[in-house]
């Protein structure tokens, strides 16, 4: 479904993508992992074309994008099969949480104001938020928040979201509601790739696991393969930071 | 010592007020031509390319670098040389004594309030985040419909106090009108003060004037604000 090619991306001189070469298949549930700096968020925000990456390929269904040299069409058509879950959630300030998850239905994918408010609705209810509608993002915690940011991208069915370390901003004792939120989703079908620290997530949800570092990808597998049998030196330096309990899996 | 002469007071207090409307006039008109523009200029400096910023910029420090009351004068002196040689090169039956020196002051306040607003709309343009806009065009807004629907909505919110001010300092700038010969606020009423040489009155009676008018934006503005920032000031 979508395929990445030899995606690469320097600010300045620093290279911080070189040549990054995946592919998700619809229902995958892929997770990144990799250490601070490793070039995650660069690739998601590539991939949503909020950065502009030096060259590559990224082939989603039927559209085949050269990032050479991409057209406006281009990144509209992608922008339609994907959304985006942002580690800050970026929620619309001045929009309620309703309003929030209407504004790409009705203004983004032009569907009538009384099917997309139905459709917004249903989305913050699978959220657990159906009391919230009224609210301001002001007026949320962070969890609400990013809770309404995932009801912002599943309302528009797209074909893949992507979560850029979606609970990182979060207080400890919210995290749980937002990972539960994601897991929920995932387990009705929806395509997502994941950028987070949650190894339990990992562990539990996903069913791919690319590891990242220094620009590349160092390794990728089933969770199973990457916990458990990791090939990689890097891979298991980073899981024996990330899990104390690593150790009793070898 | 003279006491003042509240009959006198009293009367010029409505010939100065009749002047009103020019002024509003002049106001209305200078902000109607300078919040697209400014805001156009505003996005010049913040996304446009190197050369318009530094254009913009030489612009703006010109303006707010040079004394209102100068701009006016080199305007109204060298508008009709410039006017009177494109009339003539259209051979056309207009002179330029016809011209209504209205005309003067629209040009002259609406190039000083372009350079005002563009600042102003800058600095609050600059107050919502990057990540708004990004926001936007994930759930497939364009850029102008984010602009329309995001952004500004939440910049107006900072830019409203400055551009309060900004409105009333024009109010109160028009005063300088006087040097076009422009019958607006102030002018009246030194005029009417000119027989009886009751100029403290007059000038008490303009001072009111600009204080309602002034007074009455202020509360308009403070009442609009208020409304847009509902969605802020709920979650104290
Ligand atoms: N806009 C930018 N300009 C310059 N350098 C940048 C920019 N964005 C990211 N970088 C650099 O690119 C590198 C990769 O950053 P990136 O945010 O993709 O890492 P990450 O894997 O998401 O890290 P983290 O886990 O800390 O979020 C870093 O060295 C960062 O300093
Ligand atoms: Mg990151």
């Amino acid at each position: 479904m979508l395929e990445v090619r030899e995606i690469r991306k320097a600010f300045g001189n620093q290279e911080v993508l070189s040549g990054i070469s995946f592919s998700i298949e619809k229902g995958d549930v892929a997770v990144i992992l990799g250490p601070s700096g490793s070039g995650k968020t660069t690739l998601l925000r590539c991939l949503e074309f909020f950065e502009q990456a030096d060259s590559g390929e990224v082939l989603f269904d039927d559209i085949d994008v050269d990032l050479r040299n991409v057209t406006k069409e281009q990144i509209k058509a992608i922008r339609q099969k994907t959304a985006f879950v942002f580690q800050n959630y970026n929620l619309f300030n001045n929009k309620t949480a309703l309003e929030n998850v209407l504004e790409g239905l009705v203004i983004g994918r032009k569907i009538p104001k009384k099917e997309a408010e139905a459709i917004a609705k249903e989305a913050l209810d699978k959220v657990g938020l159906s009391d919230k509608y009224a609210y301001y993002p002001s007026q949320l915690s962070g969890g609400q928040q990013q809770r309404v940011g995932i009801a912002r991208a599943i309302a528009l069915s797209p074909e893949i979201i992507f979560f850029d370390e979606p609970t990182s901003a979060l207080d400890p004792e919210l995290i749980g509601e937002v990972l539960a939120t994601m897991k929920k989703i995932a387990k009705e079908g929806t395509t997502m790739l994941v950028v987070t620290h949650e190894m339990s997530f990992a562990q539990d949800v996903a069913n791919k696991i690319i590891f990242m570092d220094g620009g590349s990808i160092v390794e990728e597998g089933t969770p199973r393969q990457i916990f458990t049998e990791p090939k990689e030196e890097r891979t298991r330096q980073f899981l024996k930071r990330m899990l104390p309990e690593y150790t009793y899996y070898i | 010592m003279q006491t003042l002469d509240l009959h006198f007071m009293w009367e010029a207090f409505f010939i100065a007020l009749s002047g009103a409307p020019i002024t509003l006039l002049i106001t209305v008109v200078a902000l109607l031509i300078s919040i697209p523009v400014g805001f156009f200029f505003s996005l010049i400096r913040l996304n446009g390319t190197p050369i318009l910023d530094q254009l913009c910029r030489i612009y703006i420090s010109f303006v707010r670098g040079t004394p209102l009351i100068i701009q006016i004068f080199l305007i109204y002196n060298v508008m009709p040389i410039l006017l009177e040689r494109f009339l003539r090169s259209t051979h056309s039956t207009l002179s330029v004594f016809d011209v209504n020196p209205i005309w003067y002051a629209f040009v002259v306040f609406s190039l000083y309030t372009i350079a005002i607003l563009t600042e102003v709309f800058r600095s609050a343009l600059k107050t919502v985040q990057k990540s708004q806009l990004e926001a936007a065009h994930s759930v497939g807004l364009s850029t102008c419909a984010a602009y329309r629907r995001i952004i500004i909505p939440q910049a107006l919110v900072t830019a409203l106090p400055n551009l309060c001010n900004a409105t009333t300092n024009l109010i109160k700038n028009t005063s300088l009108c006087y040097a076009l010969s422009l019958r607006e606020i102030t002018l009246r009423a030194k005029v009417a003060a000119n027989p009886g040489y009751n100029y403290i009155e007059a000038y008490i009676d303009i001072f009111l004037v600009y204080l309602l008018i002034c007074s009455l934006v202020e509360y308009g503005f403070k009442k609009y604000e208020k409304k847009l920032k509902a969605y802020q000031c709920l979650s104290a």
